[in-house]
């Protein structure tokens, strides 16, 4: 395949992204490997911008949280096809963190986890969505098996806020404080909370939040927290 | 109609979908397809439309999305489907004149029209809101009860239990919701208006135990418990749980569905098709006596931004012109208390709503996300708002609300927090701080003169 082949299918998945073509996603990148493409192109510059201007879509008011789930579906499927190639090439997918994620005990509400989960993704986070319902144990037990980064943990009414507080307490509990950026968001939680429960960020919005722990992130690669 | 226990059924025994599926294939396509159908759109210039036909294409829209989709038990991983004939069956079946509250406070919910003469019904109160303490709660709801326009309330909800956070599922929420009925009712009375509805049951409850445990404790037959189906179109066990028990002892429900602009219901258009269908799903699921919805935005969590406005208006006359089932609208401002914005944006979303065949419920104030950020003075003004635009034709509502949206529309991200009820209110008197009161009186009249309205009592606030 030639270069301009190859740049051509890329165009093909980031415009699909685009248009909210997500069901051929995924057989444009096997079509894409099947003629020889770099796994690594059509990731970095395939995917990922595909992904992140659907993002930028939904930030504009322009497409919905659907078209963040579908996208977010597609970038799976899509991964699925391309993982076992990097790995063989001795390469690694290029994660900018890995974040433990879920509605807490007692509540329901997924939507704004959801928006949340989709925009990680789509900022290069390896995202492990525990769901609703989790409780406080099972964030730090998700932390520790999948060795994340960050744990993020969404609660919507004044009565599951509480459960927020718990998972600092279960952290303490196991001396695994210190080992996990804890961000917490959702219906009436509040930076003063957040100080009060020694949680260490508060994303008011999903963009607030992902910034939060991009710069987190570019924190500890300076060898610091943030 | 048909029977409660076929709803049951039916969640028990309907269709097997996954969740995912029933979002992503069912009922994103299906509501998207439907809104081109019938040609359901969205015009920013319009937020209070004058057109019947647009409206009755919003309900026929709704209805069929409704019967496509049917609605989703999450616990079952199955839908309860209905068909045609009794769809039409419970839309046919009118129950006949509503009523809440005992004594003099007794009166029929009116179902109004768009353009309406009749007053709406006005349900005051917290939204919900969160507050820090029993006094302050109590503080509140004497002070809703002081409005003589007020025709129900909406009561706070409490945060602490004897100085522990209340947990949900615990103990301590169970006692909070008995304690939130029994100091509601007392402060009912201290009001001398005992027999005034509470229509929002126990806000401290969140699970069906706690519903339960505090509807033995102050809530009766003239009072109404709000129960609520889940993001969108689903109704979980814990919901139809509170619906057996509450049909079981007589008491009336406000069917609440806050359909989420930018979540899996989409745009506007699909929005106000969306929240039109849950009418259908709180005569049939719900049992509701009154539909009592707030179509809310997405990032800015309020049902004040000019989209949600517009779904708001549509979807009162899609629903007032062609079901029996009435609205009691809830309304989210972003600014908080004793702010001109808050004011704004109440007399905004307050004429949508009642221009449009709606009744009010007001208000969450700093979108009900701050403990104790709430006053009894907004939704004071809202029923001064509701009273003032009463017969107001749509052309007219739709200039208003438009000026008021240019207030404060470009501030909706970034709303000034305002004052804390303790700050701005004395707890014992109800007396208000003089700067509120100059908000107040500065905000009402440039209701009057920049505005036009024609209040039709003398405020107590003034």
């Amino acid at each position: 395949m030639t270069s301009q082949d190859g740049n051509e299918l890329v165009k093909k998945i980031i415009d699909a992204f685009k248009r909210g073509e997500f069901d051929v996603i995924a057989a444009l990148v096997q079509k894409a490997l099947d003629e020889g493409a770099e796994p690594v192109n059509l990731l970095d510059n395939g995917l990922t911008v595909g992904i992140r201007a659907v993002g930028e879509q939904f930030r504009r008011g322009e497409v919905y949280l659907p078209e963040m789930m579908m996208s977010a579906e597609a970038w799976q499927e899509s991964i699925v096809l391309l993982d076992p190639l990097l790995t063989a090439d001795n390469l690694t997918r290029k994660s900018t963190g890995k974040v433990v994620i879920g509605t807490v005990k007692g509540d329901i509400h997924s939507l704004g986890k959801n928006i949340v989960v989709t925009m990680l993704k789509a900022a290069g986070f390896d995202v492990i969505d525990l769901g609703e319902d989790v409780p406080a144990s099972k964030f730090v037990e998700g932390a520790e098996r999948h060795h994340a980064d960050i744990i993020a943990a969404s609660a919507l009414m004044t009565t599951t806020m509480p459960q927020q507080k718990e998972i600092i307490n279960h952290l303490d509990a196991r001396g695994k404080r210190q080992d996990y950026y804890v961000i917490v968001g959702g219906g009436c939680t509040s930076a003063e909370w957040t100080k009060e429960i020694k949680a260490d960020a508060y994303g008011e919005t999903a963009a607030e939040a992902i910034a939060l722990v991009e710069a987190y992130m570019e924190s500890l690669k300076r060898g610091g927290r943030a | 109609m048909i029977a409660f226990r076929d709803i049951v059924a039916r969640a028990l025994n309907g269709p097997i979908i996954s969740e995912r599926d029933f979002e992503l294939k069912l009922f994103v396509p299906t509501v998207r397809r439907i809104a081109k159908e019938y040609g359901v759109e969205y015009d920013p210039e319009i937020l209070v439309p004058a057109d019947d036909d647009q409206a009755d294409q919003v309900w026929q829209a709704g209805l069929e999305f409704f019967l496509e989709v049917g609605v989703y038990c999450p616990d079952t991983e199955r839908r309860i489907t209905f068909t045609r004939d009794e769809v039409m069956c419970a839309l046919d079946q009118d129950p006949g004149p509503i009523m809440f509250g005992s004594g003099v406070d007794r009166k029929v919910f009116p179902r109004r029209k768009p353009e309406d003469n009749t007053p709406p019904w006005c349900s005051l109160g917290a939204g919900g809101c969160a507050v820090s303490g029993e006094a302050i709660l109590m503080s509140l709801v004497r002070e809703y009860a002081r409005n003589p326009s007020c025709n129900s309330i909406t009561t706070p909800s409490l945060t602490r239990v004897d100085g522990q956070l209340i947990v949900a599922g615990s103990p301590l929420e169970v006692e909070g919701a008995i304690r939130n009925m029994v100091l509601a009712r007392e402060a009912l009375r201290q009001a001398r208006r005992p027999g005034l509805p509470i229509v929002n049951g126990v806000a401290t409850a969140v699970h069906a135990a706690s519903h339960i445990a505090g509807l033995g404790y102050g809530i009766g037959s003239t009072d109404a418990m709000e129960i609520g189906a889940h993001h969108e179109m689903k109704v979980n066990f814990d919901s139809l749980n509170k619906v057996t028990y509450t049909l079981s002892r007589g008491v009336q429900i406000w069917a609440e569905n806050g359909v989420i602009l930018g979540g899996i219901a989409g745009g506007p258009a699909t929005t106000a098709i969306v929240t039109a269908a849950y009418n259908l799903l709180d005569i049939l699921v719900l049992r509701g006596s009154i539909q009592h919805p707030f179509p809310i935005h997405f990032n800015l969590r309020t049902t004040t931004s000019r989209d949600t406005l517009w779904v708001r208006s549509v979807s009162n006359q899609a629903i007032s012109r062609n079901s029996w089932l009435p609205v009691a609208n809830l309304g989210y401002v972003g600014a908080g208390p004793a702010t001109k914005m808050a004011l704004y944006e109440t007399a905004a979303w307050i004429t949508a709503s009642v221009v449009s065949g709606g009744s009010i419920e007001a208000e969450g104030i700093a979108k009900n996300a701050h403990i104790d950020f709430t006053s009894p003075v907004e939704p004071y003004f809202a029923a001064e708002i509701a009273h003032a635009v009463t017969g107001m034709d749509r052309q007219e509502a739709n200039q208003l609300v438009k000026a008021l949206l240019e207030e404060y529309e470009q501030h909706l991200d970034d709303p000034p927090l305002g004052v804390r009820v303790q700050d701005c209110i004395d707890l014992e008197s109800g007396e208000i701080s003089s700067d509120f009161r100059k908000i107040y009186r500065c905000t009402r009249q440039e209701m009057i003169d920049k505005f036009g309205l024609d209040f039709k009592y003398p405020s107590m606030y003034l």
